[in-house]
């Protein structure tokens, strides 16, 4: 026995060292957006003389971040309820209401969650220019709207799927219909995959660049990833700030991880256990 | 709660609740009762259909039809051709370009290296379901890149990689020479696709864990008190287990590879040094918004499709699930 437990504190070290080369990159970032540039140029690795903001607040106003920010939130925002709504309608229509069409109209839709954007990134450029939405929000929107649906209903249904049939019975003899149990018993009971379905598209659609890159050509139309590649041309003389563009963009992301880790995980794993 | 809540007014009202407006019916003398839902059955038939309507409309519209036209548009020309059928010159000029080529190489790489995106964080799920000591923390921590968009990862990997940067600086205190991480043509695509590994384990990494939580513990104890060591446990208990789910995370890490990276590759080598860091999503991007070539783009897209239903077609196959049923 304790054989086997001193074995165990063996792996721990290489899995310690690989925690660190997890987190160091990240640090080195921070640490370099609170670097001034004399600092940086002498010794880049030493830590910052000061928690200075300054680099910070120069990428927030000067580099135009907050406008980006605001952009993406933005749109972050009304895609992510416009998904909800959407996906958890159809989940819900797909998962336990029986009509005509419905398995054909559900397989369809698990089939193009396999279609990548790559794929079919060059005629949906041309739809999108032919309705004249190319380089508006709308557009924008609709392309992420498009991009994560089948994910979103994929997950609502089976999330639905597993709803008793003795609550759709219920609310059925209180007098509702489709409607009525959609509205007032599928969404709050669905809160937990909302939730989910929720964080998980806002990251994906908050981590976008080559949509937003298509669909957003204009500089004042910058997402914040796209703003973050701007900025490395803008400011290669000047490493520190573009380190702390850098930070401002993951700091979102970073709480979020924070406190919703845990439907994060459950998010991506639905997938592999729910077949 | 929720919950709760409707199975209590089951219990308390079982008929007829005319509280809500929706079912009363005023043309009927009798008393509301939800019995007699076929009365509106006209709305009640229609209501899946609009349901689903918004999706079905934005899934066709903005996915389906978008891929049937870009297989029509490949067979298309580009600028003073534009619109007109050339049967299969797109696919012709791909085969000779240089930097598809390269692209096409760099996936072969991809597909070389897979087997080891798969293997390193499936090792590394064994020890922490293991409950190697901290291993929550670990957990955390390997998931967290994972979350990072491929902008912020490339960017963080632009400073960490230069050839002044903090990489080169350990390695000389190793006594190891500097290495151009993302200037040398052949270090390039290595550089970037570890990059990839090393912000993407974590995903897999949790489906892993994922798996290892719906496996039966009893086998595996079987196996302890029959002596058998980690290795032969991991061999016969975990591997077999787990088929699903390395076939998912097979699946799962190529269509990653393949599919987002572009972030990565636009942020920390533009395709370059001398195109050796293209694959198919960069290409397309550079035809398409570079070059102005939509309908060469098309077919860079359409064998990006094939490929990639190739590489799920046949590892579905090789790893013997293909029948499964679901």
């Amino acid at each position: 026995m304790p054989g086997a437990r001193l074995s165990r504190w063996l792996i721990a070290l290489p899995l310690a060292a690989l925690a660190a080369a997890t987190i160091y990159p990240l640090l080195f970032t921070a640490n370099v957006a609170m670097k001034t540039r004399r600092e940086y140029i002498l010794d880049r690795f030493s830590a910052a003389g000061a928690l200075r903001t300054d680099n910070l607040t120069k990428a927030w106003t000067s580099a135009g971040m907050s406008r980006y920010f605001i952009n993406s939130i933005t749109v972050v925002t009304a895609t992510v309820v416009l998904l909800m709504l959407i996906g958890s309608m159809a989940g819900f229509a797909l998962s336990r209401l029986r009509f005509r069409g419905s398995s054909v109209l559900y397989l369809a839709c698990l089939a193009t969650l396999f279609i990548p954007f790559q794929v079919i990134m060059v005629p949906l450029t041309r739809v999108m220019s032919g309705a004249g939405l190319v380089d508006t929000y709308p557009g924008l929107v609709l392309a992420y709207v498009a991009q994560f649906l089948p994910f979103t209903v994929f997950l609502m249904a089976s999330y639905y799927r597993t709803v008793p049939a003795e609550i759709i019975d219920a609310a059925r003899i209180d007098g509702n219909g489709a409607y009525g149990v959609y509205w007032r018993v599928m969404l709050p009971i669905g809160r937990p995959a909302l939730l989910s379905v929720a964080i998980l598209d806002a990251l994906f659609c908050w981590n976008d660049v080559l949509i937003a890159l298509l669909m957003m050509p204009s500089p004042q139309h910058r997402t914040l990833m796209v703003g973050v590649t701007s900025l490395r041309g803008q400011y290669s003389a000047d490493i520190p700030t573009f380190a702390a563009g850098v930070l401002i963009a993951a700091v979102p992301v970073l709480l979020t991880y924070l406190f919703l880790q845990r439907q994060i995980a459950d998010g991506v794993t639905a997938g592999s256990t729910k077949g | 709660m929720t919950v709760e809540r409707s199975r209590s007014s089951l219990r308390s009202a079982p008929y007829g609740r005319s509280d809500e407006p929706a079912a009363v019916t005023p043309a009927s003398g009798r008393a509301a009762s939800p019995r007699r839902w076929p009365r509106y059955a006209r709305s009640e038939r229609l209501a899946p259909y609009v349901l689903v309507l918004p999706a079905i409309l934005v899934i066709a519209l903005l996915r389906l039809w978008p891929l049937l036209l870009g297989v029509n548009f490949s067979f298309t020309g580009d600028a003073e051709r534009d619109g007109r059928p050339v049967g299969f010159d797109n696919y012709a000029t791909l085969a000779y370009d240089d930097l598809f080529q390269s692209a096409l190489r760099n996936v072969g790489l991809l597909v070389l290296i897979l087997p080891v995106a798969v293997a390193f964080p499936g090792l590394l799920a064994t020890f922490i379901y293991l409950k190697v000591p901290g291993h929550r923390f670990f957990r955390s921590v390997y998931f967290f890149p994972a979350v990072l968009s491929p902008v912020i990862v490339g960017a963080i990997f632009n400073l960490v990689l230069a050839f002044d940067g903090p990489l080169n600086a350990m390695l000389g205190i190793a006594g190891i020479p500097a290495v151009d991480w993302l200037g040398d043509p052949h270090a390039a695509i290595f550089t970037v696709v570890g990059v990839h590994i090393w912000a993407t384990f974590g995903m897999a990494l949790v489906v892993f864990l994922a798996g290892f939580a719906t496996l039966d513990g009893s086998t595996q104890d079987a196996a302890r008190v029959d002596g058998a060591s980690i290795p032969q446990i991991i061999w016969h208990v975990f591997i077999p287990g787990l088929s699903r789910t390395i076939q998912f995370v097979f699946v799962t890490t190529m269509i990653g590879m393949l599919t987002s990276m572009f972030g990565l590759l636009y942020v920390m080598t533009s395709g370059g040094p001398e195109g050796s860091t293209y694959l198919p999503e960069y290409y397309i991007w550079i035809q398409q918004g570079q070059m102005n070539r939509p309908a060469l783009a098309s077919a860079a897209s359409t064998v990006l499709f094939l490929i990639m239903l190739t590489v799920g077609l046949l590892q579905v196959s090789l790893l013997g699930r293909a029948g499964r049923d679901d």
